[in-house]
């Protein structure tokens, strides 16, 4: 339809109700006058771009890019764990269910952390630990599959070495209720990653692809990946498609898959006894090994070469703890892929922090003998 | 608490009535009319529901720009019998494994559906049951956080004849009973919907009288032909014929769009490139077009951009299609529709990035677009009016409800047939909910 016979059919309008005569002259008044503001706007930009202005303006913009493009490169370096920088320390963090966060900033020469007083486990959830560039933007994921954001450095760092207490820590987002703090993730590699690797406490794993990200973090929501409602989110983390991961249980299982041959959906990928659960998902970069400690300290390693890839189903795994420890209650509470000059942080029973050599406790076998440990954290050495 | 819930075929309702006063809760903040939300049900991969314009909105933001990959699944196997032989042929489908989430509306037509047991939503199966389950339980869940109290009562709306057979038509209600039981209400009733929609205008008969209900809404026009008794209810109350039609406003808007806004994407400019016609003739169905996001798409829409084949336009269905706009754009349809009721002209304007869309749409335009739509809608009327056995002399009044019924061209041919004086307005968007309160209310 042409543009002269819509306006015969508002003439028809007018003539059928005079009415309506006035509407339309008022509505077509006011397009006019939004055209004219356009039109001036788009005369200066052509007058701008036709005396150069714009393509200078363009021009300062696209060596402005082509510079953070080019620090961006150098952070990221051959795509490994993001360096922490000299300038701005790293920060460990230690969390419980309730959401509550303590900050404590490593010292890279004595790194002292305080002792936490009072109730150190609620609701039978061991604190987790997680250290962090201080520079990071972290994301929390609910046992809802509710998420949030938060920067680090908005967490309220702790003074170091002194005692501390769950509800001195900060609360950056408070669960609603019924649901509670299932794990925190770095979130500055996102545009680098290729997708969202999440475990259930009962194994499943669910894959989702960074290119919805922005969908995700509008919405606040990532889902639970997980198949069943009594099932809980354990861990979230950013993979890349050509990177292996892997799983370890309470009871010592031990099973590996390939990120690309994961489907999108939540699926069960390690069949678990009905009193065991998952305590440690990773990815294993080159030249880490896979590190599990069991509740008294002892320490198990193995080369990045022993896993085993399941290509398809739920099997049960690799067994890492004998079948007479595990008779004797030797349990895993914590694994982490390390190479031998980080520094892992065990939390013992006594709320207290201790800092060790990767290689060294591999080599002794044990963190401290004696202690009972609740919780381990990995301080990836630049 | 006891609350009346509409379950309509295209849009749902919640009311309450105090005794003296119905309050229809605004259950959809969202939508035009957050008294109205929209019978659509939105599950995702997670198995998490959403409702009314929720669930539009975010079929939108889960479906545009996301990738695709369709994987052979295994889907059952025929029997193939012959004269002399029988074999067995495994059936496989294409399914898009990175599918978020299934959108469904007609909820309340899969009630009744004859041979319909359910659907498949990723690994779990939906019964028509389930659908309306989860449907109502959020409608509940919602209504509650309004009125912050348990709801634990409910006089549902039902139509005069909910399927055409009675086995069918007790089976439905009976799957509807159980939906609702199932999503936490303890006590269940039902009310027929005309009946409901009378309810106010019944109250006010000192004598019985002859009345058509023309209930003329968002997805069906449903006519019932009924005795109303006077204010003591239900006595004197008898439904001499009911009908209707497929046809309501969501096929107006449809028409507003094929007729008047797809020229403003390329129709009438784009002639030999089958793809981009495919994506113009899409844009009326709204459901459509988050499928069509797809990077190949958007790689043909670029090529004609740039190949200068009608760029402004094709950059206006490129913003529509990827820039989350369609949603915005059908509202602003509907309301300019729902403007026309009362004005004679009106703007349909949408100023996004990529996209600078304005029409001046008057009424005369509206009722030329619509006017197939009279004839139809007519028949019906006097058909339904024959067989109640009934001449247009012997009816006393039309009460009419329906958003749909406000529009001139409808009202004025009831007035033609029946009398002005006959046609009584009852509330447009709210009188069968209000109806269904009332009725809750007396219990």
């Amino acid at each position: 339809m042409s543009f002269s016979e819509k306006i015969d059919e508002w003439i028809k309008e007018a003539e059928a109700r005079p009415a309506s005569a006035l509407l339309v002259l008022k509505l077509v008044a006011n397009r006019l006058r939004e055209l004219a503001e356009q039109n001036e706007t788009l005369l200066n930009e052509n007058i701008a771009l036709r005396d150069g202005t714009r393509v200078e303006e363009y021009q300062k913009r696209i060596t402005h890019l082509e510079y953070q493009l080019e620090i961006l490169k150098r952070r990221v370096g051959s795509g490994a764990e993001l360096p922490i920088q000299a300038e701005i320390p790293a920060s460990l963090l230690i969390y419980n269910a309730h959401g509550r966060i303590a900050r404590f900033v490593i010292d890279p020469a004595a790194p002292v952390f305080g002792k936490l007083d009072g109730e150190i486990v609620q609701d039978g959830e061991f604190p987790r630990l997680l250290a962090i560039p201080g520079d990071e933007e972290v994301l929390l994921l609910f046992t809802s599959g509710r998420i949030a954001t938060c920067p680090v450095s908005g967490i309220q760092a702790m003074p170091p070495g002194a005692a501390w207490a769950w509800d001195k820590a900060d609360l950056p987002e408070e669960p609603h209720a019924g649901e509670m703090l299932a794990c925190i993730m770095p979130l500055s590699r996102l545009s680098l990653a290729d997708s969202f690797m999440q475990a259930s406490r009962r194994g499943c794993v669910k894959k989702t692809l960074t290119t919805v990200a922005q969908s995700i973090l509008d919405n606040r929501y990532l889902g639970r990946g997980a198949i069943q409602k009594s099932d809980q989110p354990f861990d979230v983390l950013l993979a890349q498609k050509k990177e292996r991961y892997a799983l370890v249980t309470y009871e010592g299982r031990l099973m590996g898959i390939d990120v690309g041959d994961l489907s999108y959906a939540a699926e069960e990928r390690i069949r678990i006894s009905a009193t065991d659960y998952i305590i440690g998902a990773f990815t294993i970069q080159p030249g880490q090994n896979i590190l599990c400690v069991t509740q008294n300290g002892k320490v198990i390693q193995r080369e990045a070469g022993f896993l085993e890839v399941a290509k398809t189903g739920a099997s049960r795994g690799q067994a890492l703890i004998p079948q007479a420890r595990l008779d004797a209650g030797v349990r895993f509470v914590g694994a982490v892929a390390a190479r031998d000059v980080d520094q892992l942080v065990a939390l013992d029973a006594t709320g207290n922090l201790s800092v060790h050599l990767t290689g060294d406790v591999a080599g002794a076998g044990s963190i401290r003998p004696g202690a009972v440990i609740l919780s381990i954290g990995l301080i990836p050495t630049p | 608490m006891k609350v009346g819930i509409d379950f309509g075929t295209s849009n749902s309702g919640v009311a309450i009535y105090d005794g003296q006063r119905v309050t229809v809760l605004p259950i959809d903040r969202q939508n035009v009319l957050p008294e109205v939300v929209k019978t659509v049900l939105y599950v995702t991969r997670d198995y998490e529901c959403f409702i009314g314009q929720e669930a539009i909105a975010q079929y939108y933001r889960d479906n545009v720009n996301r990738q695709r990959r369709f994987v052979k699944k295994w889907a059952g196997e025929i029997d193939v019998i012959g004269a002399d032989m029988h074999f067995v042929r495994d059936v496989y489908v294409m399914v898009d494994e990175m599918k978020p989430g299934r959108l469904m509306q007609y909820l309340k037509t899969a009630l009744r559906k004859e041979g319909f047991h359910g659907t498949q939503v990723f690994e779990r199966f939906y019964t028509p049951g389930d659908l309306a389950q989860a449907y109502l339980g959020l409608l509940k869940q919602r209504a509650e956080q309004i009125l912050g109290e348990k709801i634990d009562a409910v006089t549902l709306g039902r139509p005069v004849k909910f399927a055409a057979t009675p086995e069918g038509d007790r089976r439905a209600e009976e799957t509807l009973r159980a939906a609702a039981h199932a999503a936490g209400f303890e006590q269940v009733d039902f009310e027929l919907e005309p009946i409901a929609a009378a309810l106010d205008y019944e109250q006010t008969l000192e004598k019985p009288q002859n009345v058509i209900i023309f209930d003329f809404g968002g997805g069906t026009l449903d006519i019932a032909v009924m005795r109303l008794g006077g204010p003591s209810s239900g006595s004197g109350r008898k439904v001499y014929a009911s009908g209707g039609v497929d046809i309501a406003g969501s096929d107006f808007d449809r028409a507003i769009i094929e007729k008047r806004m797809l020229q403003h994407f390329g129709l009438g400019r784009i002639n030999h490139q089958p793809e981009i016609l495919e994506m113009i003739q899409a844009v009326p169905d709204w459901m459509a077009l988050p499928e069509l996001a797809t990077p190949l798409n958007r790689n043909t829409l670029e090529k004609a951009i740039r190949a200068g084949l009608a760029p402004a336009r094709l950059k206006a269905l490129q913003g529509l299609i990827y820039n989350d706009l369609a949603f915005t754009f059908y509202n602003r349809v509907e309301a300019a529709k729902i403007a026309l009721s009362s004005q004679g002209a009106t703007t349909i304007s949408l100023d996004d990035s990529g996209i600078a869309l304005w029409e001046l749409y008057t009424r005369h335009q509206f009722e030329s677009d619509i006017f197939d739509y009279l004839g139809k809608v007519e028949k019906v009327l006097l058909d339904t009016l024959a067989a109640s056995g009934l001449e247009p002399g012997n009816i006393d009044a039309i009460v009419k409800t329906g958003g749909s019924s406000n529009i001139p061209l409808f009202a004025g041919m009831l007035a033609r047939i029946f009398g002005a004086g006959k046609v009584k307005q009852s509330n447009a968007f709210s009188s069968v909910v209000a109806g269904l309160a009332i009725r809750a209310k007396a219990g």
